[in-house]
């Protein structure tokens, strides 16, 4: 298990700088450019555009940019070619609201997964089963960024209750409790958001898994002993049929640190999803040189855990 | 445990989100006496000599000021500054001192034209003639030097050297030397440059400086650049306000004034705002509430660069520019009427009441917050549900807004315009004919109709609208196909068998290149196209990304036609755009305009410092370029703001110890120009006093 542990380790460390290095080259190869001034100022001189370029490596060839800023990232030099704040910096701040955020849908999509595949694996082949297939269909074909505007259009349509950003602006809250229910409504919008397609798909995960440990041996026997249908299903089945669940968690880490760029900038929510997004717009270069990394680091360290995850959890699993 | 997890979190979690929402809708609707202003950009830091976004100066202005301001009508005036007043230093050189009095005689003879002249003093200074004038100004130290015989004045060459750094230290070396003090004036331009004015024949001191750096083994190089007549130095004397305090309480003294100059020049500070700069020669501080600043030339825009807000020298001098990226940019201390309070990144700035404010009593909103929001769609959100309390509104939504009672719309012209540039070296457009039957040919109205939806005027040259020195008598030249056939045919221009005009053999065909991604630009394209295929010229449109655009066609000047904007500031200095020498690669003038009356023109204007005079130059720049038409001049976009109906009233001083109370109103600089005086009025009987 250790050697597996280290050998995967050393496998993703190779992976990830390769990941990054490919999507820095992509980044650069976008046209535009990081000048903060625009390219036609008719007060900006040659010698401060030099100076800018100096500054940031922006006058080296692409493979020695990377490199330098390679080097800044794990010196914890790395500035913002935006405001010359060190990427670190700006990242940790993202994180409380990203993370929130993310913990909230997490939360959501596996309890109401868990629920409602649950309920159909119950019902397996009556209407109640068909009717969540549907649901989770439907939940599934929808685009995360179509529904956030169906639900932000229509809840300025219908009502003129505040929906962007992590708090409503200009008003005073009469206690609080208001005040913190009034944050957790603007995490609550986007993470309902965000978890719907987690929901549609850990419902078929449980339901499937239920299904079919409900055929096993063991399962018959436990009814022919003439245990209680709800104990045998509750107790017996579901315990043995909650591995895609726990699995699963692994790969919940990179969205939980990552974030999720169309639905952060659809809310105007300050995550990292977004800091990454506006990267983009200004050509910032180290703040996606260091986000790239992060995130494929996070994305290999999500697959090994769930790899090990599923040996913890289910002794028959060996890791080689 | 099992069953709580299937029955009891999923409830849970329905019933949270249903209090949280019922909590929302009962959120009173009294609002707090604060403004929210909503931006899809983020100010990328608050420093007002580093920053470069429009994000930042918004935010800046209500926490820095400025020495000077623009007003209502977008012209200058004092802010930290008590009162400013021009004069100008003119020193001539002669080859004699004896010849000096003799000189001066001349001048004192000719008492009767000093008034004309605005000169105001005349001395002796060894072998040079220091004259005084209370205007600055090339014009009347040229006419004076034409009295005096042109063989004994000696011209005052520049000499130039670039170094690979450390160039204050070498020059203060080579200051000490025999030859170096006879230079009669230096300037360090950056720690890789400075440059010398001697008297005489230049060829020496270059020689004797190349020497100098040989000896010291420094690499560089040195070259003999313009030979002024004699030197010409304006003078700007600012009296401080000397009721100003920073936001930490400390004065406001001319030792920041100092300092933000001093800082703007630094090389590692890497200032953006530089080269507005670069005229200086020196400022001096006599006293707390006096600044001195010289000028190397006459450049009356200079002046402007005085509005740029003053940083605290008290807080910064003593610390790095890596410093103030952590600590100041984020979290600055100003003058203004507003407290910088708190930063949430990509959430909102958050700025306070500035109870000591020099304009007592200090703004009336308790606060003023700068939300982040993603794009324009979140923005209309945030303003329907009175998240943010105005919205900039596109052109297309106008009308919906317009119809509605709840709202209050103001339009105004924005500091841009669009065009469509003909590549001057390419033979087709050389005729001037030619470009007047394009222009003829082209239906503006109908642009500005359906690409503006109305909202735009139609450009009638390089100044926009709404400033003091635009000439309102240069008329557009009118949609008229019949005149632009007619032009053409003169031209030599005649219909070929296929309907495309043709001449000697030629047909009118040409491209017409713009950058991909702005709709506003490609629509341009696509109904000239359509308007010209009616008069028998056939036109291809090309779009590109704008790097590729900008690197391969614009900065090359390789296209026949292109589609462009400029955003412009209230700045009648057009140097960079029109001159002539202004068209080698990566420059302005990427048409190829050229002429000579312009030329003089455009650098007589940026000497002249009376405001009659250059209102009279602008006015003949802005009409002779119409009429040679470089460009197809087409529109000044509209901007449109909409405001919840009397959401805000204006209370301001009225600069004689009242106040004017108004409802929010127009001004040249916008409807938000007087936003530091705003109030809810709600609030108006709990105004402080």
């Amino acid at each position: 298990m250790l050697n597996f542990i280290i050998r995967r380790l050393a496998i993703s460390v190779v992976l990830a700088f390769l990941i990054s290095l490919i999507s820095f080259f992509i980044i650069t190869l976008t046209p535009g450019s990081p000048y903060p001034w625009g390219e036609l100022n008719p007060k900006i001189t040659p010698q401060v555009k030099e100076a800018f370029k100096k500054k940031f490596h922006l006058d080296r060839p692409l493979i020695e940019q990377y490199w330098l800023n390679m080097r800044d990232l794990f010196n914890g030099n790395l500035k913002s070619i935006k405001d010359d704040r060190p990427v670190l910096q700006k990242i940790g701040e993202r994180l409380p609201a990203t993370i929130s955020l993310n913990v909230l849908a997490a939360v959501i999509s596996l309890s109401f997964g868990l629920a409602l595949g649950v309920y159909a694996a119950k019902h397996a082949g009556k209407t109640p089963d068909l009717l969540t297939s549907i649901l989770a269909f439907i939940f599934i074909a929808m685009p995360g960024f179509w529904i956030s505007y169906l639900i932000v259009i229509g809840l300025v349509r219908f009502t003129d209750v505040p929906i962007l950003g992590t708090q409503s602006y200009g008003v005073f809250f009469p206690n609080a409790a208001s005040m913190w229910l009034d944050r957790f409504w603007h995490i609550a919008l986007p993470a309902v958001v965000l978890s719907i397609g987690g929901i549609a798909v850990q419902s078929r995960f449980i339901r499937a898994s239920m299904i079919e440990t409900l055929r096993e041996d063991y399962i018959r026997t436990a009814r022919a002993k003439g245990l209680e249908p709800d104990t045998v299903f509750f107790k017996h089945a579901l315990r043995n049929s909650i591995r895609p669940l726990i699995t699963g968690i692994g790969g919940l880490l990179p969205g939980l640190i990552g974030g999720s760029v169309i639905i952060e900038t659809i809310f105007a929510y300050p995550g990292l999803g977004r800091l990454g997004y506006e990267a983009v717009l200004e050509r910032d270069y180290p703040t996606l040189v260091a986000i790239n990394f992060i995130v494929a680091a996070l994305i290999l360290i999500g697959n090994l855990i769930s790899d090990v995850l599923y040996a913890v959890v289910d002794p028959r699993v060996r890791l080689e | 445990m099992i069953r709580f997890f299937l029955h009891g979190l999923p409830a849970l979690l329905i019933v949270a989100i249903a209090v949280a929402f019922l909590n929302e809708t009962r959120l009173s609707s009294d609002k707090k006496n604060e403004m929210t202003i909503g931006s899809i950009a983020e100010p990328s830091m608050l420093n007002p000599i580093q920053q470069a976004d429009s994000a930042a100066s918004d935010v800046g202005s209500m926490i820095f000021n400025g020495l000077l301001k623009y007003n209502a009508d977008l012209e200058i005036t004092t802010d930290l500054a008590k009162s400013f007043t021009l004069s100008q230093h003119t020193t001539i050189f002669f080859d004699d001192p004896k010849t000096v009095p003799g000189a001066m005689g001349k001048l004192f003879f000719m008492r009767g034209r000093w008034a004309d002249w605005k000169l105001t003093d005349v001395r002796q200074d060894g072998s040079s003639l220091v004259l005084t004038f209370s205007e600055p100004g090339m014009a009347a130290s040229q006419e004076i030097m034409g009295l005096f015989d042109a063989k004994t004045v000696v011209p005052a060459p520049i000499i130039r050297v670039d170094l690979e750094g450390k160039a204050a230290e070498t020059l203060k070396a080579w200051r000490a030397t025999e030859t170096g003090a006879k230079a009669v004036r230096d300037w360090v331009e950056s720690d890789a440059a400075f440059e010398i004015t001697v008297v005489g024949d230049p060829a020496p001191v270059v020689k004797d400086l190349q020497d100098f750096l040989a000896g010291r083994s420094q690499k560089g190089t040195v070259a003999a650049g313009d030979v002024l007549p004699f030197l010409a130095e304006p003078i700007v004397d600012f009296t401080l306000r000397d009721d100003v305090r920073w936001h930490d309480g400390a004065p406001f003294t001319s030792a920041d004034v100092v300092f933000t100059y001093r800082a703007i020049m630094d090389d590692a500070v890497a200032s953006p705002r530089k080269p507005d700069f670069l005229y200086i020669q020196a400022v001096e501080t006599p006293d707390p509430h006096t600044v001195r600043v010289v000028y190397r030339k006459p450049y009356s825009p200079a002046l402007q660069s005085w509005m740029i807000g003053l940083l605290p020298s008290h807080l910064l001098e003593s610390k790095s520019p890596e410093w103030w990226a952590q600590n100041f940019n984020r979290n600055p201390i100003g003058t203004g009427p507003f407290k910088f309070s708190e930063w949430k990144t990509n959430e909102y700035v958050r700025l306070v009441r500035n109870p000591d404010y020099f304009d007592a009593p200090g703004p009336w909103l308790d606060s003023m917050v700068y939300r982040v929001l993603s794009d324009q769609l979140s923005l209309r959100l945030a303003f329907e549900t009175k998240q943010i309390d105005f919205w900039g509104v596109d052109p297309w939504a106008v009308s919906e807004f317009q119809k509605d009672k709840r709202f209050d719309l103001f339009s105004y012209p924005s500091s841009s315009y669009s065009y469509v540039g003909w590549n001057l070296k390419r033979p087709i457009f050389q005729d001037e004919r030619v470009r007047r039957a394009l222009a003829h040919a082209v239906n503006v109205p109908e642009m500005i109709k359906y690409i503006l939806y109305g909202y735009g005027v139609q450009s009638t040259g390089i100044f926009l609208p709404q400033m003091w020195f635009f000439n309102p008598d240069v008329k557009p030249i009118p949609y008229d196909v019949e005149k632009a056939r007619q032009l053409l045919a003169e031209a030599g221009w005649k219909p070929g068998s296929d309907g495309v005009l043709t001449k000697d053999g030629q047909r009118f065909t040409f491209t017409i290149i713009t950058n991909n991604g702005t709709e506003v630009r490609r629509d341009i394209a696509t109904l000239i196209q359509d308007n010209f295929r009616q008069i028998g010229i056939e036109v291809k449109i090309e779009l590109y990304e704008w790097a590729v655009f900008l690197k391969n066609f614009i900065n090359k000047g390789d296209f026949d036609a292109m589609v462009l904007g400029w955003a412009l500031g209230p700045d009648y200095d057009q140097y960079q755009i029109w001159h002539s020498s202004q068209n080698n690669p990566e420059q302005l003038n990427v048409v190829g305009y050229k002429n000579p009356e312009v030329d003089k023109l455009l650098v007589d204007i940026r000497q002249e410092y009376n405001r009659d005079k250059i209102i009279e130059m602008a006015g003949k720049l802005q009409s002779i370029i119409y009429k040679d038409q470089p460009y197809l001049f087409l529109f000044v976009p509209q901007a449109t703001s909409v405001l919840w109906k009397d959401s805000y009233r204006i209370r301001r001083p009225d600069g004689k110890g009242g106040w004017i109370d108004s409802p929010v109103e127009m001004t040249k600089a916008g409807w938000s120009y007087y936003s530091e005086w705003f109030y809810r009025p709600e609030y108006a009987d709990k105004l402080p006093r």
